[in-house]
C-alpha cells in the first residue's frame, strides 16, 4: 500500500481555503499548548507572583506574566514533603508492569489468533475486543467489589491486574493485527530450513518487534495517565502521580505552585515517551522479502 | 538424493477434496513436474510433500521411508517458494546460512557452501544486502540458494519463478535445469506453464481438479495425450479442436466436418473400430501439422477463411475461420493472407487425435 502524492491543482478558492487552514491551526496550536505552557511557567512562580495579571482588555500588559523570579521551590517541596518520588515510581511500576503482561501474553495470544484456524475463532475475536467497548466507569463499581474481596485494593499488582485487563484485549486486537502482516510463508521457510515452530517464532519476533514496542509504549501512557482506576483500585497503597496531583487541591490556600510543578512532573515524562515513539512509528516494517 | 513414493494420497480441505486417489512413483535424481491450471491440486501435492500439510489419506515414502508424520524440519527437504519467503530482517548471507545454522554446522563450513552456492547462482555481490534491496530475480536466486547450501533428500520447488519478467523467466528455466543436473538431487517443480514443464522436467504429470491425467515424458505428454485436457493444456498455441462426425464406407473410415471430408488411415481406422467408438468425436491437432493455401483453388480439405494473421518474427500465427470454429495454423512466414481471405487447411493425418466427445479420452 504505497502513498502517493494527491495530484491538486491550485485555484483561488483552494488558496483561500488553505490561509482559513493555516488560521486554524495557529489557533489549535495555540490553544493547545497554551494551558501547558502555563502550567510550566507557574511552576516556576513564587506563589505571589502567580497571580499577577494585566488589566482585563490590557493586551500590552501582557509581559507581566513574565516578569517573575523563577523558583524551584515547589519541586523541591514535593519530592522531600509530599513523597512524589514514592508516586512517581508507583505510577511508573504499574504502567510499565501491566504493559510488559499485557504484552507477552497478548503476544502469544495475537499469534494463535494469526496463525491457526478453529472453531468459534470469529467468536472468540469478537469477545476479546467487545470487553474494549464496554464504558470503563459501568464496571468500576463490580471491579472494586471484586479487588476488595481479594484484598487487591491499594497494592500495586491490584493496579497492574486492573489496568492489564482493559490493556491485554486491545494489546491482542494490534497485536494481532501485526503478526497477520508477517506472512506465514515465512516461518514455513523457516520450518523447511530445519526449525521447530518455536524457532520459527522466534525468527519473526524482529519483524513483530516494532509495532511490540509501540505497543508497550501505549500501553505505559494509559497507566500513567489514568486517573479512574489509580484513585479508585489504587488508592491507599498504589498512590500514582494524577491521584496526589489531585489531592493537592486543598479546600484552603490552594498551593498552586505545588500543583502546577505536579502537573509538570507527570507530563513531562510522558511527553518525552512520545518524541521516542514519533521516531519509531515512523521507520516502517521492510516487507521487501516477500513479494507483496 | 532419494526416490519419492506418492500412494493413494487424499488431501481435503474441511470438506473440500484438493487431491483424489494420486499416486506417483518419483525415482532418484529425477526431474518430475507437477503441471496443471490453478486448483488442481498441485501446490497441496508439493506441500504434502514438505510436511506443511496433513496427508488426509494414503502414504508418502522417502526411499523406503513413511514420512506421513514427520514434521517438515525432520524429513531433510528444501522448498523454494513462490513469493520467495525470505527473511527481511537477515542479509542474504544470514537467509542462505540459516539451515546450515540450525544444523549446528560450524562457522567456516557455512561460509564455504554459501559463498559456493552464491557463486554458482552469480549473487557474491549481494551478500551482504537486505532482500529489500534486491530485485526480483536477485531474491529468487537467493531463495534457491537456501535450497541448494544444504544437500537435501528433495528439493521441493512451488511456482519459483511465476513473478519474474519473461526474459528472465525464459533464462532461468534452462539455469534451474542444469543446476539440477550437477546437483543430482531428486526435484519436484510445480508450475501452470506448461512451457517450463515441457523445457526441464525428466517427467511430468499433469493433474486437473485434483486428479492426475497422465504422468510421462514431454515427449509422451506432448505427442500421445490421453485425453483432451492434456492435449489442450500443453502445447503452445494450443491444440485445434473441432467436433466431427465418423462416417463408414465399406473398410473405410472418414471423419466429416460441415461438408468437408478427412480420410483416415487404416491403422486409425482400426483402432476406432476395435474401440467401439461413437459416430460424435472430436478432432484434434496442432496448429504445427496444419498447413494453409491462401487462394480459392487450394485443393485441401478443409475450406476456411482468415480471420487474423500474427508474425512472431520467423513463423506466423493464422486464426481461420472453418465453420462455425476457428484454427490456428503455424507456419513459417511466406504466405500473403490478408483477413477475408478464402483459404485451403490441410493437415498432417499422422499427427491427428480424434478424442471421445463424452469422456474426453484420446483414441488416438
Amino acid at each position: 500500500m504505497a502513498s502517493r502524492e494527491i495530484v491538486r491543482y491550485k485555484s483561488p478558492a483552494r488558496s483561500a481555503f488553505s490561509i482559513l487552514v493555516i488560521l486554524f491551526l495557529i489557533a489549535f496550536f495555540v490553544w493547545t499548548v497554551l494551558p501547558l505552557a502555563i502550567m510550566l511557567i507557574s511552576s516556576f512562580k513564587d506563589l505571589l507572583d502567580a497571580f499577577k495579571l494585566p488589566e482585563e482588555g490590557d493586551w500590552g500588559g501582557v509581559g507581566v506574566m513574565f516578569d517573575f523570579e523563577p523558583t524551584g521551590a515547589h519541586y523541591v517541596e514535593l519530592f522531600t514533603e509530599k513523597h512524589f518520588g514514592l508516586y512517581m515510581r508507583n505510577s511508573l511500576i504499574a504502567s510499565l508492569g501491566s504493559a510488559v503482561v499485557s504484552v507477552f501474553l497478548g503476544s502469544m495470544a495475537a499469534y494463535a489468533l494469526s496463525r491457526a484456524e478453529f472453531r468459534g475463532k470469529k467468536d472468540l475475536l469478537f469477545w476479546i475486543i467487545s470487553t474494549r467497548m464496554a464504558p470503563v466507569v459501568a464496571v468500576m463499581v463490580p471491579l472494586y467489589v471484586i479487588f476488595r474481596s481479594s484484598g487487591l485494593v491499594g497494592t500495586l499488582p491490584g493496579l497492574i491486574l486492573a489496568y492489564t485487563t482493559f490493556n491485554l484485549p486491545f494489546a491482542i486486537w494490534i497485536l494481532k493485527g501485526f503478526f497477520d502482516n508477517v506472512p506465514y510463508a515465512i516461518e514455513e521457510a523457516a520450518q523447511c530450513d530445519g526449525a521447530n515452530r518455536w524457532q520459527a517464532l522466534r525468527m519473526i519476533m524482529p519483524l513483530v518487534a516494532p509495532g511490540v514496542a509501540a505497543f508497550i509504549v501505549l500501553c505505559v501512557l494509559f497507566g500513567w495517565n489514568d486517573f479512574l482506576f489509580a484513585s479508585i483500585i489504587g488508592s491507599g497503597g498504589a498512590k500514582t502521580l494524577p491521584v496526589a496531583t489531585a489531592e493537592l487541591v486543598q479546600p484552603v490556600k490552594i498551593q498552586w505552585g505545588s500543583i502546577m510543578a505536579a502537573g509538570v512532573i507527570t507530563t513531562v515524562p510522558m511527553m518525552f515517551l512520545g518524541f521516542l515513539i514519533r521516531r519509531y512509528m515512523v521507520t516502517g516494517l521492510t516487507m521487501g522479502a516477500v513479494r507483496e | 538424493m532419494t526416490s519419492v513414493t506418492i500412494r493413494d494420497v487424499w488431501k481435503y480441505y474441511g470438506k473440500t477434496m484438493a487431491v483424489k486417489d494420486l499416486n506417483i512413483e518419483i525415482e532418484d535424481n529425477e526431474f518430475l513436474c507437477l503441471l496443471g491450471p490453478s486448483g488442481c491440486g498441485k501446490s497441496s501435492t508439493l506441500r504434502m510433500l514438505a510436511g506443511l500439510e496433513f496427508i488426509s489419506s494414503g502414504e508418502v515414502f522417502f526411499g523406503d521411508l513413511k514420512v506421513n508424520d514427520i514434521p517438515p524440519r525432520d524429513r531433510d527437504i528444501a522448498m523454494v517458494f513462490e513469493n520467495y519467503a525470505l527473511y527481511p530482517h537477515k542479509t542474504v548471507f544470514e537467509n542462505m546460512a540459516n539451515p546450515l545454522k540450525l544444523q549446528k554446522m560450524n562457522k567456516t563450513d557455512i561460509e564455504e557452501r554459501v559463498v559456493w552456492a552464491a557463486q554458482m547462482l552469480e549473487i557474491e555481490e549481494l551478500l551482504q544486502r537486505k532482500p529489500v534491496e534486491l530485485s526480483g530475480g536477485q531474491k529468487q536466486r537467493t531463495a534457491i540458494g537456501r535450497a541448494i547450501v544444504r544437500e537435501p533428500k528433495v528439493f521441493l520447488f512451488d511456482e519459483p519463478i511465476a513473478h519474474l519478467d519473461a526474459k528472465l523467466r525464459s533464462h532461468m528455466r534452462g539455469e534451474l535445469k542444469h543446476l539440477q543436473r550437477r546437483l543430482e538431487t531428486t526435484t519436484v517443480y510445480v508450475t501452470h506453464d506448461q512451457l517450463e514443464g515441457m523445457t526441464m522436467a525428466d517427467r511430468i504429470a499433469v493433474m486437473h481438479e485434483g486428479v492426475l491425467q497422465q504422468l510421462g515424458t514431454p515427449s509422451e505428454i506432448y505427442n500421445h495425450p490421453i485425453n483432451e485436457f492434456v492435449a489442450g493444456f500443453v502445447g503452445e498455441p494450443p491444440m485445434n479442436f473441432l467436433d466431427c462426425r465418423i462416417e463408414r464406407s465399406g473398410d473405410a473410415v472418414a471423419l466429416v466436418y460441415e461438408n468437408m471430408n478427412l480420410a483416415l488411415t487404416d491403422a486409425q481406422s482400426r483402432i476406432l473400430e476395435e474401440k467401439g467408438a461413437a459416430t460424435e468425436v472430436r478432432l484434434g491437432i496442432r496448429p504445427d501439422d496444419l498447413t494453409i493455401a491462401v487462394g480459392e483453388n487450394h485443393g485441401m480439405e478443409f475450406s476456411a477463411k482468415i480471420f487474423v494473421t500474427e508474425p512472431l518474427g520467423g513463423d506466423m500465427l493464422i486464426e481461420a475461420e472453418l465453420g462455425r470454429d476457428r484454427m490456428t495454423i503455424k507456419r513459417k512466414i511466406s504466405e500473403l493472407g490478408v483477413p477475408g481471405d478464402p483459404c485451403g487447411i490441410a493437415l498432417n493425418i499422422e499427427k491427428l487425435h480424434v478424442f471421445n466427445r463424452e469422456t474426453g479420452e484420446a483414441f488416438f
